[in-house]
């Protein structure tokens, strides 16, 4: 699973130049080192949407007429798409959502809140962004269920040992896991995760937001039970995600958004839910957004194994001359980072970094990243990311740098 | 000048005047920013006439958040409550406005601020803390 992360990495002969032109956006002064909170689209996702509202737009699965049926065969394919690109078993399997959290939201709150009771386990790790924490935490306190953490090993992966030793001989029924932590560019062996999982009876959700960009992903091997994701992460637009659920599961999952389009009958005083999907894409759907999902999948297949493994260099890079500035702490594993080095200054802020940074002309995020929990763990309230994608440069890590030794320069 | 960090900032961030450790529990209020996970803890005390005596803060935070602490302690001290609403109020009138004139002195540091909108916030926090300290409690009259 995460073979283009480990082991030794070859010289990359991937060059970045041959995809700026795809992207506009990086024809402004600026190296954009915040992929992880969201890439930029390449002009073919741009085109598909534009050239889904100039020519098919219309209200998917409901109209006779030709638009309508346009609108729902693109809608329906984009489904498709993804089904392939994350290998489920059916695009029936595959649920649009708005993104990550409101995939999250609804496993959270459609299914598990169901099943869980008074005295049952949920499990969450220690690396959790909140959009995977905070809805287990809700049913949790609904059903007076237990919040308990998998800890985090000193290279920041989830410690799979300690978590399978504790959840033996407990009432565990849920379990929500990150691929990769969005702080610390660790992968974590969610297969394991998983098998751990099963054999105690629990069923396992994976937050893949910040993997399905940088890591080939096939929901098959890593045994999952519901897999998330968003479309902004991976060169997609804003707007549409995923939430991926085995059918057994799927159709025993309760709607949260109720209305048109996800019921099969209607009388004054009860209704009957569509088939699944269709039941939990309650309203009109992003229709556009799907279709520029599926143009974002078909322009990351087509790039080039060497694509990847320049990613995960050049977060190495960044890693290695940050470690080497003194006083600067740098977050998560030092071997098989992917795609991303969350670091602290010492005596200077995030924020300020970030801010010296940007009059520099380098984009990062800092802040906590939304992983309070873990930054607290951390012993920092906050951190400066930068964060990468083929389009990044080895001049744009050194400029990520030298801005770090200005910062560093400017307060101290 | 380095954008928005002028010498005086940074010199006032460099040692914030009333920046100090309150036990946990002893403080009169905490308020964080959302945005960055920033916080401060401040504790008051007053005169028996009723005017601020001393402000401390732990402000754990950003450059613009520690030199606004630092420009408000002098500002607030000696003043009762209700100035001090009255002082928190054409604060954040002037802010992100360039609205600082020549009787702010140094709070004109914070003119200009408005070309970054994400450190407004950082700007507002003490003075969020200090009304949060103010504001009636449950259980206290």
């Amino acid at each position: 699973m995460n073979s283009q992360a480990s082991g030794a990495v070859p010289e990359p002969s991937f060059e970045p130049a041959t995809l700026r032109p795809h992207f506009a956006i990086l024809n402004r002064e600026l190296a954009w080192l915040d992929n992880a909170a969201t890439t930029q689209r390449p002009e073919a996702v741009l085109k598909a949407m534009a050239q889904f509202y100039r020519r098919h737009n219309a209200n998917p699965r409901r109209s006779v007429h030709r638009l309508g049926a346009e609108a729902t065969t693109a809608y329906e394919r984009a489904r498709l798409a993804v089904a392939q690109f994350i290998g489920a078993r059916s695009a029936d399997e595959v649920v649009f959502t708005a993104g990550t959290t409101a995939a999250l939201n609804l496993v959270a709150a459609g299914m598990a809140r169901w099943e869980i009771g008074p005295g049952d386990e949920i499990w969450v790790s220690a690396a959790e962004h909140h959009s995977n924490w905070v809805p287990w935490q809700q049913v949790a306190r609904a059903m007076n269920a237990a919040l308990r953490v998998i800890p985090l090993l000193p290279d920041g992966r989830l410690d799979v040992a300690a978590f399978r030793k504790r959840l033996a001989a407990r009432r565990t029924k849920w379990v929500a896991v990150t691929w990769v932590s969005n702080v610390l560019g660790a992968v974590n062996d969610v297969a394991e995760i998983c098998a751990a999982a099963h054999a105690a009876g629990a069923r396992v959700v994976v937050d893949g937001a910040q993997g399905v960009a940088h890591l080939p992903t096939n929901v098959a091997q890593m045994d999952c039970d519901f897999f998330a994701f968003s479309g902004h992460k991976m060169y997609g637009p804003f707007g549409i995600g995923v939430l991926w659920g085995r059918q057994e599961w799927l159709t025993q999952m309760e709607p949260l958004i109720f209305g048109g389009e996800m019921i099969s009958r209607v009388d004054e005083r009860s209704a009957q839910w569509a088939e699944v999907p269709a039941r939990f894409e309650g309203g009109t759907p992003n229709a556009a957004g799907a279709v520029g999902l599926a143009a974002a999948i078909e322009w990351l297949r087509g790039l080039p194994a060497a694509a990847h493994a320049h990613v995960n260099q050049l977060a190495r890079e960044a890693a290695e001359q940050l470690a080497a500035l003194p006083g600067v702490q740098v977050w998560g594993p030092r071997e098989g980072r992917v795609a991303l080095v969350s670091f602290s200054v010492d005596r200077v802020h995030a924020h300020d970094v970030a801010q010296v940074l940007d009059d520099r002309g380098v984009a990062v995020r800092a802040g906590h990243l939304c992983a309070q929990p873990l930054l607290r763990r951390l012993g920092t309230p906050s951190v400066v990311r930068a964060s990468f994608a083929p389009y990044n440069t080895r001049d744009e890590v050194a400029r990520l740098v030298a801005g770090v030794r200005a910062a560093q320069e400017l307060f101290t | 000048m380095n954008g928005i960090y002028q010498e005086k900032l940074l010199a006032h961030a460099r040692a914030p005047a009333g920046a100090g450790t309150i036990p946990p529990g002893t403080e009169d209020a905490e308020v964080f920013n959302s945005a960055c996970g920033d916080e401060i803890r401040v504790k008051l005390t007053w005169t028996p006439e009723g005017a601020l005596a001393g402000l401390t803060h732990e402000t754990h935070g950003c450059a613009v958040c520690q030199a606004a602490a630092s420009l408000a302690v002098p500002r607030l001290v000696g003043k009762t409550a209700a100035e001090i609403a009255g002082l928190a109020a054409a604060f954040y009138s002037r802010l992100g406005q360039s609205g600082f004139e020549e009787a702010w002195g140094d709070f004109q540091m914070f003119n200009g601020l408005e070309k970054y909108p994400a450190r407004l916030a950082c700007a507002r926090l003490i003075w969020q803390a200090v009304e949060r300290a103010l504001a009636p409690k449950p259980g206290r009259p």
